[in-house]
């Protein structure tokens, strides 16, 4: 299997064929569901949430990437830390990411929760919230603006597009 | 209205006759320093006395006066390439905590309270120093305003003041089971503990803290009070 554009039609002489039967591969379709509805985990820290609100909100809507913010991580497929990580939030933090369902991203948002940013001296701040929980993609910025943020989303898309779940040949 | 601040110093002087009030009046308001043992019968008397009612007490914090005015950056001595590096010393926070200074200083710690007073329009600060008798102790303003509940609890989990009289004196900002005082001057910033996710405890954990301090202020010049007088030195001489 090749690198995976269009998900629809994954391998170019699979479209229509002549009875009217799509085919595509388990794992594009796989991937085509996961990347089509990432539902992050409404987390917001800090001010970095204003911007992640910008994203949802109707200007840049991400309710087009089917992007759409859970008030459960039971029902959510990727965090989004959006702001400063504190040492007293970051067991709360790991206990949402734990009980989030498989498969599951993390993107961690600006700088503070890179590595600490403005805060990475101080005696209360984790110095970047990889420290507590496995990143997938990290959008730098003080904050991110909603164009980062939405890039960063997208990069996400293009990862989980590249896992196979089924072939094991790539 | 504007300027009642000369009045308010006047009736302050006027009023308390009996207690030893320093009164210093500027163009940023009143600071009325009490002692310590007059502190809640002078609160008590400018919330109630008809011409003071403070009727609203906006904030209370803590001060420390430790290290108070050492900056981490010598703006002395201008060169070619600017002024001076961060000082090598060991600066406000600056430090590990096995490197942090104990000097016993008197009036070391302070308790400041904003008053305000909506029928007459004016403000006034007022600010007790906590005596340092193997525990800052100082009386608890809960009793006249009750706003200022969750206010001394902060001071108290920043500083380490205690107000006597506080009906549920916990910590209120810092991590459940922190240890020390994080703004007083001989904490040190980068703290002692520092958290990550334990693989195989699954769980969160604590650490020894493994950054070393170094200086953060930003080297800024600007002409304000701390150096426009000595600029004034050397212009002169």
């Amino acid at each position: 299997m090749g690198v995976v554009d269009n998900i629809i039609q994954p391998v170019v002489d699979q479209g229509f064929e002549n009875k009217g039967f799509v085919t595509t591969t388990v794992d594009a379709l796989l991937n085509g569901a996961r990347t089509g509805s990432l539902w992050p985990m409404t987390f917001g820290l800090a001010c970095c949430a204003v911007e992640m609100m910008q994203a949802g909100a109707s200007r840049y809507d991400l309710d087009r990437f089917g992007v759409i913010f859970r008030p459960s991580p039971r029902q959510s497929d990727v965090m989004i830390v959006a702001g400063t990580l504190v040492n007293k939030m970051a067991p709360a933090l790991r206990k949402v990411y734990d009980q989030m369902p498989e498969p599951k991203y993390v993107i961690s948002m600006g700088s503070c929760a890179n590595g600490g940013g403005y805060y990475h001296y101080s005696y209360s701040v984790v110095r970047g919230c990889d420290r507590v929980v496995p990143v997938d993609i990290y959008v730098p910025g003080c904050p991110p603006t909603a164009e980062a943020l939405i890039y960063g989303i997208l990069q996400l898309q293009k990862k989980i597009k590249r896992t196979n779940t089924i072939s094991r040949t790539s | 209205m504007s300027n009642y601040r000369y009045k308010l110093t006047k009736e302050l002087a006027e009023h308390f006759t009996d207690v030893q009030l320093e009164i210093e009046e500027s163009a940023h308001g009143v600071v009325c320093t009490v002692p310590v043992e007059s502190w809640l019968e002078v609160a008590k008397t400018l919330r109630d006395a008809t011409i003071f009612q403070f009727d609203q007490c906006m904030d209370v914090c803590g001060v420390d006066y430790f290290t108070y005015g050492e900056a981490e950056w010598q703006t002395d001595g201008v060169s070619s390439t600017g002024f001076s590096r961060g000082v090598n010393a060991k600066g406000p926070g600056r430090f590990s905590w096995h490197e942090r200074r104990q000097e016993a200083m008197p009036k070391r710690f302070a308790v400041v309270a904003q008053l305000l007073s909506v029928p007459h329009n004016r403000r006034l600060t007022i600010k007790c120093y906590a005596p340092d008798e193997g525990m800052l102790m100082v009386p608890s303003l809960v009793d006249i305003w009750p706003g200022v509940n969750w206010f001394e609890r902060e001071a108290f989990d920043l500083f380490g003041i205690i107000f006597k009289g506080h009906p549920d004196l916990r910590r209120i900002l810092t991590d459940y089971g922190f240890i020390g005082h994080p703004f007083r001057k001989d904490f040190p910033l980068i703290g002692n503990v520092e958290v990550a996710y334990d693989e195989e405890k699954e769980r969160v954990v604590y650490q020894p803290v493994s950054i070393e301090p170094r200086v953060l202020v930003p080297k800024t010049i600007r002409r304000d009070s701390r150096y426009v007088e000595s600029m004034n030195d050397q212009e002169t001489s």
